[in-house]
């Protein structure tokens, strides 16, 4: 099968850049799977779990990223986000007193950083898509 | 004549200056190599959002809000210069070339009768405006500190200056920073940064660009999304120019030091020489002092 090349990148480094089989990208508008071939797409993304699997619709890595953008093209798909955690290194008691702290203050920033603590720690339960 | 005594303490001072100058030298090339290994593990997001943008930057016409990130304001009446320097120095000309420049730039801007204002960052460009043009400078960073605490010291710069951009305080923004070439040469650049200047870095993709747009499909739409990137894009550049600088800022200590150590090897030299001579002439002066009296008797 047909592979397309995936490149997860932050601000501070390259993080993922391998072929894969499948990726599922939380566009804005909700979720999306890319596949070799797809069509041309930028899209930017809400905070949420960037699926990366093998050919053989294994899973390879889950990545959690606080939002950015993605260039979809046949050949290959960027990822350009802002924050980028691979899921199974976030800890629920860390992120969830992240979100109390959060919680009391009242300004913009904080109730931005608090929605994506949120996103982090839905990301961290959530088992959607782990089996396709 | 300097008594054996004293060209002895000057031996020893210039010993523990090298000491300190080989230190140094070592310190800055271990911290050379991490913040290089930083500059280049940036490039990737860098020019790949460069790429986004050149492919989007051709559809945007002129706009309000966000847009004028790349469109401009119309004018070019009101200039902010930011120079990037270091907050130390002992590290060559790296930061009086930032400051000679960044003021060479407004006096010239000045020339043109356009309004100038200075926005420095690093101590040391900081410390000579504020010499010489107190009140020129809107706002100033030091101690960002970026090898340590990355992406964030990047913002701060760029959350400010977009806030006074969209207050309208200024048309133009121009960054005077030192490029990293490689450890021994850094070169001074001025690279404008507000309105973005698209022409330049993507003039070979543009033409394919072009066509590739119109199959291009947008997620939500196309304004959208460029009103998400171009502020990004403003934040990225700074961070790029923040990493150039700091491994270039340990490149010119590390030259500077290495220079240094050798001087201060050719003083040792130097001076080791004149104390045996000078000891040499002692004794002779003795010993004829010690004959002619023996003689005399």
């Amino acid at each position: 099968m047909a592979t397309i090349s995936f490149d997860l990148v932050s601000p501070e480094n390259l993080i993922f850049n391998d072929e894969a089989g499948m990726i599922i990208v939380p566009g804005k508008d909700g979720d999306f799977g890319v596949l070799p071939g797809h069509s041309k797409v930028m899209s930017s993304l809400r905070p949420g779990r960037v699926m990366v699997y093998g050919e053989d619709k294994n899973l390879l890595k889950a990545f959690f990223v606080s939002g950015g953008f993605a260039e979809v093209n046949p050949e290959k798909c960027i990822i350009l986000a802002e924050s980028v955690n691979e899921i199974n290194t976030l800890e629920k008691s860390v992120i969830e007193k992240e979100i109390q702290d959060l919680d009391s203050e009242e300004n913009d920033i904080a109730k931005e950083q608090l929605s994506i603590a949120r996103a982090k720690l839905n990301a961290l339960e959530s088992n959607f898509y782990e089996k396709i | 004549m300097p008594s054996l005594k004293d060209i002895k303490t000057q031996i020893n001072s210039v010993v523990s200056t090298k000491k300190i100058t080989t230190a140094m030298k070592m310190v800055a090339a271990s911290k050379l190599r991490r913040s290089q290994e930083k500059a280049v593990a940036a490039r990737p997001y860098s020019s790949r959002l460069e790429e986004m943008l050149s492919s989007l930057a051709s559809s945007a016409a002129s706009g309000e809000g966000i847009i004028k990130l790349l469109t401009g304001t119309g004018n070019d009446q009101n200039y902010m210069i930011v120079p990037v320097s270091a907050d130390r120095g002992l590290c060559g000309g790296f930061n009086s070339s930032i400051n000679r420049e960044t003021f060479k730039l407004v006096k010239s801007l000045e020339k043109d009768g356009k309004n100038v204002q200075l926005m420095p960052v690093g101590k040391k460009s900081r410390d000579f405006f504020n010499r010489v043009m107190k009140d020129q400078i809107s706002e100033s960073f030091i101690d960002l500190n970026v090898s340590n605490s990355g992406y964030d010291s990047a913002l701060q710069v760029s959350n400010k200056l977009q806030d006074l951009y969209f207050n309208g305080k200024f048309d133009k923004c121009i960054l005077v920073f030192n490029k990293f070439i490689s450890a021994i040469t850094q070169d001074v650049t001025q690279q404008q940064l507000i309105p973005l200047d698209v022409s330049e870095s993507s003039k070979e993709v543009k033409e394919d660009s072009n066509d590739a747009k119109a199959i291009y499909d947008y997620e939500p739409d196309e304004e959208t999304i460029l009103k998400d990137l171009l502020p990004k894009n403003v934040s990225i550049q700074i961070f790029k120019v923040l990493l150039e600088s700091d491994a270039g800022e340990h490149g010119a200590r590390m030259a500077a030091m290495d220079n240094a150590t050798r001087n201060a090897g050719e003083m040792i030299d130097g001076l080791t020489l004149k104390y045996n001579r000078t000891r040499q002439a002692f004794i002779t002066k003795e010993l004829i002092e010690i004959i002619s009296g023996a003689e005399s008797i």
